[in-house]
């Protein structure tokens, strides 16, 4: 089984967004995992999923200031930051790991994420030949 | 507790290149009150140099735990077996548990992922300052419990100097209080300002670093003799 | 008389006494002490050598202060606690006093982090309040720090420095309340002259006075005050925002922003302070620090009335 985007979504606005996206392809690249709060992240975490190879990890939850938990989507911020920063130390393109914010409206915005990241990963093309394939299939799909 | 940081990735990794098997070995104590070195600390380091390693196409087995702390000979047994297998241990811990672990594992490379800091305490969380610079001859009574040792740039004990300007250090008059002032402060809140009118003689630093290495002993809790 | 230099007998004398100052050079270049101390020879009383200001490295002032008193001037060495031990200092102190130097100012000293050698491990073995102790007790009590006398041997006479204390003040620092009591522990310590940071804001200065005088500090020290001439509204600006423990009122700057030679402007507003200066009770004398503008110190001292300088025996 090819690894997928893994998509940390808040329960209260990714998920529901993400639950409206109708583009099969969009959803086949990322696999999504429920959470509370963004603020449920920790960076030894995001570490793990590219540790077990999956390409990209994305972070998505309320904007800051409208946080159901009040502060766990800055906190997640800065979780994410602090793992961009040991990304790039270690030698890795930390754009693979990535923090946005949306509404639960906004499957939109969801879309438009998961693309970016998709192109970005191409561009950026990590060494595990396994993960090339996948790539090349999912863009396929897309049409 | 004693704080420290961890030294910037490349430093550490440069460190533990050619290394086949890495034991990371987080401390449970001080370091861990000080975010730099606990296990989760490890964890994440230990993640981050095997990143790195697959990057680079470097085939190093990195290992993790992490022991209650690195000072004291008990709380390595639960991880002899790991550290026997590994060839060097990438240790979390102050200065003193990079060295103790060294030499319990006598013949095993220990290698320090942290720079010790100094002794301070949690201003407030993600903040620690120092307080105590171990002089070995505390004189806390007579500056209000602000330590003018440690705590002013100088160490003065008459002081403050002339660049204390609004309570703050020319060292870092942005960042940096000057000790002096708090010591000022203190002791006009506890209306002992007389005690800054003695002059405060020379002192003996032999107690602390400047006599050489330390070492205590209680004659009566020593087990052997 | 303590130790019969220049300077100590223009005070004792009551004369209002003026001193300069004099920065060694970077290198082993003497010229450069020779050429300062030409401008300042019989124009002041004495000539404070720095030791390494603002922790950049720059000829020793015992070196240069001897060189200085070669080419014709009174030196004050100066010895700052961040760069010597007490070892190093109550030996430096033995050779300067044979070589012939006779006033010696204590200093804290700035931090290492001004300076070229931010690495360095910085000593502060003793205060400045401590060296002046230290010293005093080699002058007065004829014994080292540890106790010991100052003699070679046993049977070899006791031979200790003859020293003119001097310690630094600073009315302008904070906390301002502590100033005054600051300054009285120097002189507990044994201080016989001071030299104040140098002075702008004139109504602090003689705020701070009136607390000395409270006291009756000025009976018990001789009390120089610090002037520095602004040569440039830049400079101005730059003593106002960077250098600690300085106050410099905005009236100045405006002054100088008026008028088309700065550098005159300049001159003439030291002139003017040290004619305020000479008014104010307690005030000894006055410690031009013209930095790397030595040559204005004659002109200085003529316009302000204050020339011939006294010749005593």
């Amino acid at each position: 089984m090819d690894k997928r985007i893994v998509a940390f979504c808040c329960e209260n606005s990714a998920l529901r967004a993400a639950q409206n996206v109708e583009d099969p392809a969009v959803l086949e690249a990322v696999e999504l995992v429920r959470l509370p709060c963004t603020g449920k992240v920790e960076i030894g975490l995001l570490l793990q999923c590219l540790e077990r190879g999956h390409p990209g990890v994305l972070v998505l939850g309320c904007p800051v200031d409208n946080c159901k938990f009040l502060r766990g989507s800055s906190r997640a911020r800065k979780r994410v930051d602090m793992t961009r920063k040991i990304l790039k130390e270690a030698g890795l393109d930390e754009e693979r790991v990535r923090m946005d914010f949306l509404s639960s409206l906004d499957a939109h915005k969801f879309q438009r994420i998961v693309a970016e990241m998709r192109a970005r990963l191409a561009a950026g093309r990590p060494k595990d030949a396994e993960e090339a394939p996948a790539e090349e299939a999912a863009k396929g799909g897309r049409r | 507790m004693i704080t420290a940081v961890q030294k910037p990735f490349g430093e550490i990794y440069s460190m533990v290149q050619g290394v086949p098997r890495l034991l990371v070995l987080g401390c449970g104590t001080c370091v861990t009150v000080c975010m730099a070195g606990g296990e989760k600390e490890a964890g994440i380091l230990a993640s981050a140099l095997r990143l790195a390693n697959r990057e680079k196409g470097v085939s190093m087995e990195v290992e993790t735990d992490t022991i209650e702390r690195q000072c004291d000979r008990e709380f390595f047994d639960p991880v002899r077996e790991k550290v026997e297998k590994a060839d060097a241990v990438l240790s979390m811990a102050c200065g003193v548990g990079v060295q103790f672990c060294s030499e319990v594992f006598a013949g095993k490379r220990v290698l320090p992922a942290l720079n010790t800091r100094f002794y301070g305490t949690t201003e407030q969380q993600g903040v620690w300052a120092e307080r105590c610079a171990g002089c070995g001859n505390c004189v806390l009574d007579r500056f209000g419990g602000v330590c003018p040792v440690a705590r002013c740039s100088k160490s003065l004990l008459n002081g403050p100097c002339g660049g204390s300007q609004n309570g703050m250090c020319e060292v870092d008059p942005k960042n940096l209080q000057c000790g002096w002032q708090l010591i000022y402060d203190r002791l006009k809140l506890l209306g002992l300002l007389h005690l800054l009118e003695e002059n405060q003689p020379a002192r003996d630093w032999s107690t602390g670093r400047d006599g050489g290495p330390g070492k205590i002993v209680r004659e009566d809790m020593v087990l052997d003799s | 008389m303590k130790a019969e230099s220049n300077l100590e007998k223009v005070l004792a004398a009551g004369h209002f006494a003026v001193t300069a100052e004099l920065g060694p050079p970077k290198s082993a270049e003497v010229e450069v002490i020779a050429a300062k101390a030409g401008y300042l020879k019989g124009k002041v009383d004495a000539v404070n050598i720095t030791d390494n200001q603002t922790a950049i490295v720059r000829m020793s002032s015992i070196a240069a202060g001897v060189l200085a008193r070669q080419a014709g001037v009174e030196p004050v060495i100066q010895i700052t606690c961040r760069d010597r031990n007490r070892i190093a200092i109550q030996s430096d102190v033995l050779g300067a006093y044979a070589l012939g130097v006779r006033n010696i100012l204590c200093l804290t000293g700035d931090h290492q982090s001004f300076g070229n050698h931010r690495g360095a491990k910085n000593v502060f073995d003793l205060d400045s309040i401590q060296l002046i102790d230290a010293l005093k007790g080699m002058r007065d009590g004829k014994i080292f720090l540890c106790g010991e006398e100052i003699r070679n041997s046993k049977t070899s006479p006791v031979v200790e420095p003859k020293i003119f204390i001097g310690a630094a003040a600073n009315p302008f620092g904070d906390p301002f309340e502590f100033r005054v009591i600051r300054l009285a522990k120097k002189i507990k310590a044994g201080a016989d002259f001071i030299q104040t940071q140098c002075i702008y804001d004139m109504e602090r200065f003689e705020e701070w006075m009136r607390q000395v005088r409270e006291r009756g500090l000025h009976k018990q020290v001789k009390i120089l005050a610090g002037l520095t001439p602004l040569k440039s509204v830049g400079m101005a600006k730059y003593m106002r925002d960077s250098v600690a423990g300085l106050s410099v009122p905005d009236y100045y700057i405006r002054r100088l922003e008026g008028v088309k030679d700065k550098a005159a402007e300049g001159i003439k507003i030291c002139v003017e302070q040290i004619k305020r200066l000479r008014e104010i009770e307690g005030v000894a004398g006055i410690h031009l620090m013209a930095i790397e503008w030595e040559k204005m110190v004659p002109q200085i001292v003529e316009e302000a009335g204050l020339l011939p300088r006294p010749v005593l025996n």
